[in-house]
């Protein structure tokens, strides 16, 4: 309590030396005072500010000191109120206090007589005060209350995951619209029994808790096939909910929508069961092939035995670079691919990769033409990604050729992009490979492809190395007479800026 | 003597499994796709077929034998299958599968031969 300042007094009084002089005994001790000639003023006066205390002569002229009292107490409550009289009794004393006095005080009074009575109803002031601001603090919290628990539902409506809780009885308390959701239900009463209305997993779920009916930290969850059709699937999590004292007050279910996830792990084990799949025809084919040459019931020719050898050395080479193929792509997902992107020139990457090609080239009397504008611009990529999709796709136009054929390498640029076109004179694709020309290990099976040997994931590298230039490839084939295939290299980006060949300019991880 | 028809897209696997059951007697005729395959068969009415499942399309073989069952073909099929087991198959489980044995590669030519023989035997029995 403020004990260190002096309380303002309001002093109602017809008596003219009697105002004064309690005035200024009261200003002497540090009071603030003002003082009221009569009833109409005194009334004005009180009701305009909140004094500490008013000191009120009973009898005036006009209006009477009860009526002053009256209209202060309604104005400001709080304010203490004395009433002064000539006639002290007994009946003044309760009438006073009836009208909602604090005390009395008979006239004439002695300084110490009034600095008592003024202490006493300073105190008493002072106590309305505290209790005044502790009744506001306490209205603010439940206002705080309720704007917290609102906020709290907000929040809780605002989950996209679904939760619902239910008390021990299996009765639902709180829910949010997600839950109605998942639970496939149009509506959920509070204080309604609703394990009946549950999916039964998730009714499961629940009673896994409710049935030990004590609090444990221990939760369960479940995947749930909820839509066949529509193909949803969700996670459904129920934990206990304890109360203050430790005992189970409920569980508290959270639903989860997985489906992204499960639609994923279903690629991702159908992918697996492919690269099995693949892995294990070479395997079979060589195994066939070894079979034979350890079966003495089986006879074969010299001839023969030397064909299976080179088929079984073409299987395992190719499983060989299947598997390294997967390892490549297994990178390429990782994003653990790592680039060394510098400007380069990309004659120099075609004419190494044809080097390379020579001896193919000759076995199948293959002839290459290569045509390259002049000032052909650098490229900012990484030089083994650049190079290993030129080497798959001579590798595929020499593999897929016809002995004699011819092979056309067209190298052109524009200002923004780069364009390589490789075709060939060999046998082509039907429309219906063509679409599915890029998926891994799709592979172009028809009566001129029997020989030819791949893993189905060459091109589906160069398809991933492309877009990660931003660039573009596209295919135009037609069955029997040969394929082509152009790619176009965007040429400028704004995170590239040397001119130098060789140059780094960007290391990306 | 009988005819066996080999119908499956490995050319390896075709060489091979003609060479075990050509050394064992049989004439053996192939096709690397299910409609070559179909074609074989209308046209050389084999005493048995050996199917791959998995050919340009997972279940092509399986479609394929459901095709001759419904024809009112009823020659005896050996299915070779890979990995089907695991993918594939997206025929209801309730639905039969129309052929008479399965044989999982990579192929055992005791197997093969086992299998074969067992059942030209009960086609002659019947």
């Amino acid at each position: 309590m403020q004990n260190n300042r002096k309380p303002k007094v309001l002093i109602v009084d017809d008596e003219k030396a009697l105002r004064a002089g309690t005035k200024r005994l009261l200003a002497s001790e540090g009071y603030e005072v003002d003082t009221a000639e009569n009833g109409a003023e005194g009334i004005k006066l009180g009701t305009s500010c909140d004094y500490d205390i008013a000191l009120i002569d009973l009898k005036m002229p006009d209006i009477d000191g009860i009526q002053v009292l009256q209209k202060i107490i309604k104005a400001f409550p709080n304010t203490v109120c004395i009433i002064a009289t000539g006639y002290a009794s007994y009946e003044t004393a309760i009438e006073a206090a009836k009208i909602g006095a604090f005390s009395y005080i008979p006239k004439p009074f002695s300084p110490e007589e009034i600095f008592q009575k003024l202490k006493e109803a300073f105190y008493k002031r002072q106590i309305l005060l505290e209790a005044e601001k502790l009744k506001k603090e306490r209205g603010e919290r439940l206002l705080e209350v309720a704007f917290e628990k609102t906020r709290l539902n907000t929040i809780i409506n605002s989950i996209t995951d679904g939760l619902l809780v239910v008390n021990k009885e299996g009765q639902a308390v709180l829910y949010n619209p997600s839950a109605l959701k998942y639970l496939q239900l149009d509506n959920i009463k509070i204080e309604e029994y609703i394990l009946d209305k549950l999916h039964p997993e998730i009714t499961g779920l629940i009673n896994k808790i409710l049935s030990t009916q004590k609090f444990e930290h221990k939760s369960y969850s479940t995947q749930i096939d909820l839509n066949r059709e529509h193909q949803i699937f969700v996670e459904a999590t129920s934990s206990p909910v304890p109360l203050p004292n430790g005992s189970l007050a409920g569980v508290v279910v959270v639903i989860k929508d997985i489906t992204g996830l499960k639609k994923l792990e279903i690629l991702k084990s159908q992918f697996v069961s492919m690269v099995s799949h693949e892995l294990k025809a070479p395997i079979a084919a060589v195994y066939g092939y070894l079979k034979l040459f350890s079966d003495e019931s089986i006879v074969i020719t010299k001839e023969q035995e030397k064909n299976y050898i080179l088929r079984s050395q073409g299987r395992l080479d190719s499983l060989l670079k299947m598997v390294n193929d997967l390892l490549d792509i297994s990178r390429m997902e990782m994003k653990k691919v790592n680039r060394e992107i510098k400007a380069l020139k990309i004659l120099p990457i075609i004419n190494s990769v044809i080097e390379l090609f020579q001896n193919e080239l000759k076995g199948k009397e293959i002839f290459l033409k290569l045509n390259s504008s002049e000032n052909i611009p650098f490229i900012y990529a990484d030089n083994d990604e650049i190079t290993r999709v030129i080497t798959n796709l001579i590798s595929n136009a020499i593999k897929y050729n016809r002995p004699g054929g011819t092979i056309n390498i067209n190298l052109d640029s524009t200002a923004s992009y780069l364009s390589i076109e490789i075709t060939d004179t060999g046998i082509g694709m039907k429309q219906q490979e063509k679409e599915k020309l890029f998926q891994e290990f799709f592979r172009a099976k028809n009566e001129m492809t029997r020989d030819i040997n791949g893993t189905g994931l060459g091109l589906s590298i160069v398809k991933r190395i492309i877009d990660f230039y931003a660039g573009k490839i596209e295919v135009e084939s037609e069955f029997g007479k040969g394929t082509s295939f152009k790619i176009n290299l965007p040429l400028r980006s704004g995170m590239f800026k040397t001119e130098k060949e060789g140059q780094i300019v960007l290391n990306e991880i | 003597m009988s005819i066996i028809a080999i119908i499956d897209d490995d050319p390896d696997i075709l060489d091979a499994s003609s060479l075990v059951l050509t050394s064992k007697g049989y004439k053996v005729i192939t096709a690397t796709n299910p409609d070559d395959g179909y074609k074989i068969v209308k046209e050389n009415t084999p005493d048995l077929i050996i199917l791959d499942v998995m050919m340009n399309e997972p279940d092509d073989g399986f479609f394929l034998a459901q095709k001759f069952r419904r024809e009112k073909i009823d020659t005896p099929i050996i299915m070779y299958t890979s990995v089907s087991k695991s993918f594939g198959m997206d025929y209801g489980v309730n639905e039969m599968v129309p052929v008479d044995e399965f044989v999982e590669k990579p192929i055992s030519p005791e197997q093969l031969i086992e299998k074969v023989e067992k059942l030209l035997q009960a086609k002659v029995g019947r």
